[in-house]
């Protein structure tokens, strides 16, 4: 038991004392030093994380639930919060899958950043976002599960605004880091409704509690799990919190593919994975969160196949795969879940790195419709893009085949309203297939571009001045975007020995479950869930056959769909844009939801701002309240001037707010 | 009885008088070694401190005026432990920058200094109401002068400002103490302002409900909190840095120290009675604090504004009447000062990088040449905002948590404040070090003088970040002990 522990700290601490390393001593490192140093840290933690599986697998089923204690955090008062971790089938399989995908995304950064001014910096950052999505996945306790979850959006903050000098970069940041504070006010909030009746925040002992403190349905447990899934959907990008995550694209594709693929956005299924026997006891909370899965699959599928911008495809992809997580979870298939949740890790990564490639050969250029005919000029890209994109779109045997149809057949399993979950889960399966193949048939066939046909003379195409896609702008170099090179997987060693093997592993990642056959997802981790009615549900053979077939004839009638569209009838999908054009315009405009924000809280925050600056610390605070007879004359002639300056609107709404307050007043005191 | 706490009380005015004697270019020298021996002795004590004691320690009890039953006697417990530590740090710390400065007349300066450092700790260290009054108005004395000679264009009609509101506020909180020492005795021979005698002889409810009210108008103008905050503006943007550093770090907090000390023990009746309304100003000054601070473009004014949501937190925890919010307040009191001053600081070398203009508009892009002011920076950025993971979030955590259980309306309305921080400290932290440079900005690093201040600050953030139980586990004992006592029922953990 000892070692376990020992190796899960060495897991949690190897990446935070690289970012320490990195930062004290990575300047004076030659040429790539630092990302090799990066690089290294990750892989002595995961060589952690294999260690801690062996560990467990060592210990009887019983006890493989450990839990590791450095020393007490905030023990007080009725709180007993303490820096412990826990050690289980589902941290373990969280580290294994987190630590190893972000090795191989630190070994192709170590390439790809090559020759950015800020190439110290990024993997200092890069080794802290892992160090805290560690501590999160670890976390014995709630406080601690809140730390990491919060240290997890300061260091997506500070590497989506990466790039500091362009404005788009630090407001695509601030953006980021303010929807995730709302998560973490959510978790707050949520631990503290449960705290409330079971009196302790540790995880285990909460569960153990838990039954005896609420009884079934409770509402106070549903509000608890409601507003935890509020943490859960600013963290995984689910509407109605999602609007972060197509800007994030701001940052370096390997931030992209670190937030997108392995980490940051699965942290909510893995939350409610975590918390699922009080999910199971507040089943309401549970419907919400599969409701939520199964609305943003489908609009997020739609936005995919309207936005031109390659990043944002595959960033709307993943918004889309993690809905059918959260649904899966939600519905009490944990084990689909996360085995879902780790395929996707392989493929999404695999297609944001093959992504960042082709982008580079583009010289930082993101749109899909400048891009063409690279099949030839990136062979390689290419080969590892159709591998992503078959897994991506569930064809046999390709590893997202067997986890999303294994997350559709529990749901359709358990009958009664979930088979509208079911129906959408096909439907967006064959919206994945359109857009993922509409983004490889529109980049790499037809025609070449001329920067395709430049690399095919062996030339890289550099453009004259950088500027900013977003706005055109000329950027700020100094900091380091973008640098003077461009790098390509063809060319660089390190990214493709990542890239082939998170390859390998979307082909052969789904053989660990295949129906019938393996099991091995399933038993690993049934002693984290052995308290679960839920779990190990078996489907009946018809429906199993059923389901097989009909997940792989949508995947390949999708496929069919998207190559009679951009390939046979290139002029196609013009015409139906215009038959279709609301749809159309409200899908490119991602449903509006950035719009809708802004109206309901971003304006009214900033108008009680304004307000409070130009109209009340100028008549209230200054005027009538600062000394006297004077205040009054100049409250006075400020009132006047701010008559004409909008005052009376502000006047009306000092009334409505004082009547506000009041009420308020007796409603807290009642 | 000892005389450990009179000589840590007396020690930075003696260095200060010292100061006025000797050459004008070493007052700055005798100025620090005061601070320096008085920070450490204050640490002494931290160290000593019999963290399972709920009672006071270190207990001084003299009679001053015999007549009129006023004690002078000091002690220190759990609720002033760590207010007399950071006092104690955050003065050295200040008479350090101020030597890189070169502030004219420095005997008078450092001597106003001296007598403000020991201005603060009588009040921290008082347990008797007359003797706590006298250092409590004595507070605004050096102050007043350290503004009005030393301050910024604007200094005379800012120390107006700041000398009415207060006067107004002390002349109440006079008359209170001087009210609630008659009331409370049977008769002039049984006259006793020492708080443990005030605690045991309680007063009629209606005379509570005053007397409250006048202690927290004083209070409450100290902080300051919403509405009472008219002064600040003006105040902040022509102190000068040293000052307004303290001022906004412990200044603030001997206030929220004092509804703890007095209002809480002394009138449970009326404390209870206004709970509601307490919260609620509280919660304005979250809600206030905070849409000013993400709208005014001026350095000093968003810290000033912040600081004004964060005192309402406090205030929250406090008026929780709850084990968990008053732990709560009192770990954020000490955070609190600890991240603000550190933040006061970087906005003075900010504005010195920007032409010496201290609006955020005219700063910018510096992080790049400035990667270690940048990363102090950012590390205060995250305190302010009390992100998860930073001691400032386990006392928020607590606080909310203590007002979750007693008004869970204020407690989900007051979380939302928790959001607007993070727009309000992020926007400065961007607006300064990362965009586009502004025009007139010099990319300059953290000079090692200017380090020496900063960075053993920033140091510490990070140690109570790690290690809040360090904080906690000393003021338990006084918190819990608190809920036996007569007086306030503060409600004992679940």
């Amino acid at each position: 038991m000892t070692a376990l522990k020992l190796f899960a700290w060495l897991t949690l601490l190897a990446p935070l004392a690289g970012t320490i390393a990195i930062a004290l001593v990575g300047r004076r490192l030659p040429g790539r030093g630092a990302g090799y140093l990066g690089t290294a840290a990750l892989a002595l933690s995961f060589a952690g994380a294999v260690g801690a599986l062996i560990a467990l697998q060592g210990l009887h089923e019983e006890e493989r639930q450990v839990v590791a204690v450095a020393w007490d955090y905030a023990n007080t008062v009725g709180v007993d919060a303490k820096l412990a971790l826990l050690v289980d089938p589902l941290s373990v399989f969280m580290i294994l899958v987190v630590s190893g995908v972000s090795t191989l995304i630190h070994l192709y950064s170590v390439s790809y950043m090559a020759g950015d001014e800020g190439y110290v910096r990024f993997f200092a950052y890069l080794n802290y976002f892992v160090f805290s999505m560690l501590l999160l996945v670890l976390a014995g306790n709630f406080l601690v599960l809140i730390v990491g979850w919060a240290f997890v959006g300061a260091a997506s903050y500070l590497l989506i605004s990466f790039w500091y000098r362009r404005e788009t970069a630090t407001r695509a940041g601030i953006k980021a880091f303010v929807i995730n504070v709302v998560g973490d006010v959510g978790l707050v909030l949520g631990t503290f409704f449960i705290f409330k009746h079971v009196g302790t925040l540790d995880f285990l002992g909460t569960f153990t509690k838990a039954k005896e403190a609420f009884p079934p349905g409770d509402a106070d447990l549903t509000a608890g799990c409601i507003l935890l899934l509020v943490g859960a959907c600013a963290k995984s990008a689910q509407i109605p919190l999602h609007t972060w995550l197509p800007d994030a694209m701001e940052g370096p594709t390997p931030v992209s593919a670190l937030i997108h693929a392995a980490t940051m956005v699965t942290a909510g299924v893995y939350l409610i994975a975590r918390m699922h026997p009080l999910f199971e006891l507040a089943p309401t909370a549970a419907d919400v969160g599969a409701i939520i899965g199964c609305v943003t699959l489908l609009v997020a599928g739609t936005i995919a196949i309207a936005v031109t911008d390659l990043k944002r495809v595959i960033a709307y992809s993943t918004m889309s795969q993690i809905g059918y997580m959260f649904m899966a979870v939600s519905a009490g298939a944990y084990a689909a879940g996360m085995f879902h949740l780790m395929t996707h890790a392989f493929f999404k990564a695999l297609l944001f790195m093959a992504a960042g490639s082709l982008i580079a050969a583009m010289a930082g250029q993101q749109g899909l419709d400048k891009m063409g005919g690279f099949k030839r000029a990136l062979p390689f890209t290419y080969g590892c893009f159709v591998i992503g994109g078959l897994a991506l779109a569930g064809v046999p045997p390709f590893s997202g085949f067997f986890s999303k149809d294994e997350i559709l057949l529990l749901i359709g399993d358990r009958g009664g309203w979930y088979w509208i979950l079911y129906v959408a889960g096909y439907v967006g399966a064959f919206l994945t297939g359109v857009y993922t193949f509409r983004m490889i048939f529109r980049a790499f066939f037809g025609e070449p571009v001329p920067e395709a046909r430049e690399l095919e003379q062996g030339h890289r195409h550099h453009a004259e001045a950088h500027t900013n896609p977003a706005t055109g702008e000329v950027e700020d170099t100094d900091v380091g975007f973008p640098g003077p090179e461009h790098h390509i997987a063809e060319r660089e060693p390190s990214m493709k020995l990542a890239m082939s093997v998170l390859a390998l592993l979307a082909i052969v990642g789904g053989f660990l479950q295949i129906p019938k056959v393996t099991h091995v997802i399933d038993h690993f981790l049934e002693p984290t869930f052995h308290d679960s009615a839920l779990y190990a549900r078996e489907p009946s053979d018809g429906m199993l056959t059923f389901g097989l077939a009909l997940g792989t004839v949508v995947a390949i009638s999708s496929i069919a769909l998207a190559y009679y569209v951009w390939v046979l009838n290139p002029g196609l999908s013009a015409r139906v844009r215009a038959r279709l054009a609301a749809l159309y315009t409200l899908f490119v405009n991602k449903w509006f939801f950035d719009e809708l924000i802004d109206a309901l809280v971003v304006r009214p925050s900033r108008w009680f701002g304004s307000f409070a600056q130009q109209t009340f610390e100028r008549v209230v605070v200054n005027g009538v309240l600062v000394g006297g007879t004077s205040g009054v004359v100049r409250a006075g002639s400020s009132a006047v001037r701010a008559a004409q300056t909008g005052f009376l609107r502000y006047y009306a709404a000092l009334v409505v707010l004082g009547m506000v307050v009041v009420a308020f007043y007796f409603l807290a005191s009642a | 009885m000892t005389l450990h706490l009179s000589i840590l009380l007396f020690a930075p005015l003696a260095f200060g008088v010292a100061g006025m004697l000797v050459a004008p270019a070493i007052a700055s020298r005798v100025a620090l070694v005061g601070s320096l021996l008085t920070a450490a002795y204050a640490i002494a004590f931290l160290v000593d401190f019999n963290s399972s004691s709920g009672i006071l320690q270190y207990v001084t009890d003299d009679t001053w005026i015999a007549e009129l039953g006023i004690h002078y006697k000091l002690g220190l417990d759990g609720l002033n432990l760590f207010l007399v530590v950071l006092t104690a740090i955050l003065w050295f710390a200040c008479t350090l920058w101020a030597i890189g400065r070169n502030y004219d007349k420095p005997r008078l300066f450092f001597f106003h200094l001296g007598l403000a450092e020991t201005a603060v700790l009588g009040a921290l260290l008082a347990q008797d109401l007359a003797l706590f009054v006298v250092f409590f108005d004595l507070m605004l004395v050096p102050f007043f002068f350290l503004t009005g000679i030393w301050g910024g264009a604007r200094r005379v009609q800012a120390t107006i400002k700041l000398v009415i509101y207060t006067l107004v506020g002390s002349l109440l909180m006079l008359t209170a103490a001087v009210a609630t020492g008659v009331l409370a005795a049977a008769g002039p021979a049984d006259l006793s302002f020492a708080f443990s005698d005030l605690a045991q002889r309680q007063l009629s409810t209606s005379s509570q409900e005053w007397i409250f009210l006048f202690f927290a108008a004083a209070f409450l103008v100290k902080m300051p909190a919403f509405p009472l905050h008219g002064w600040m503006p003006d105040g902040y943007r022509n102190m000068p840095l040293p000052a307004l550093a303290l001022f906004s770090a412990v200044l603030s907090k001997v206030a929220a120290y004092g509804f703890l000390r007095i209002c809480l023990p002394l009138f449970p009746d009326a404390t209870s009675h206004f709970q509601t309304l307490m919260l609620l100003l509280a919660l304005a000054s979250i809600l206030y604090g905070s849409a000013m601070a993400f709208t005014t473009t001026e350095a000093r004014l968003i810290l000033g504004y912040s600081s004004v949501a964060q005192l309402g937190f406090i205030t929250l925890g406090i008026f929780a009447l709850n084990a968990q919010g008053a732990q709560g307040a009192i770990l954020q009191s000490f955070n609190h000062g600890l991240v603000v001053a550190p933040a006061f600081f970087v906005v003075a070398l900010l504005a010195e990088r920007a032409g010496g203009s201290e609006d955020i508009r005219d700063m910018g892009g510096i992080a790049m040449r400035a990667p270690a002011l940048a990363t102090m920076f950012l590390v205060v950025t995250f305190a302010t905002l009390a992100m998860p993971g930073s001691s400032n979030f386990v006392g928020e955590f607590l606080i909310l948590l203590g007002v979750f259980k007693s008004k869970l309306a204020i407690a989900i309305v007051a979380s939302t404040g928790v959001v607007l921080a993070s727009v309000y400290a992020l926007r400065i932290f961007i607006a300064t070090m990362h965009n586009r440079a502004g025009a007139r900005v010099e990319s300059r690093e953290l000079s090692l003088r200017d380090g020496l201040v900063v960075v053993p600050l920033v140091l510490a953030i990070i140690a109570i970040a790690l290690y809040p139980q360090f904080a906690l586990k000393r003021s338990e004992a006084t918190v819990a002990g608190n809920a036996s006592q007569p007086g306030i029922a503060l409600e004992a953990a679940p």
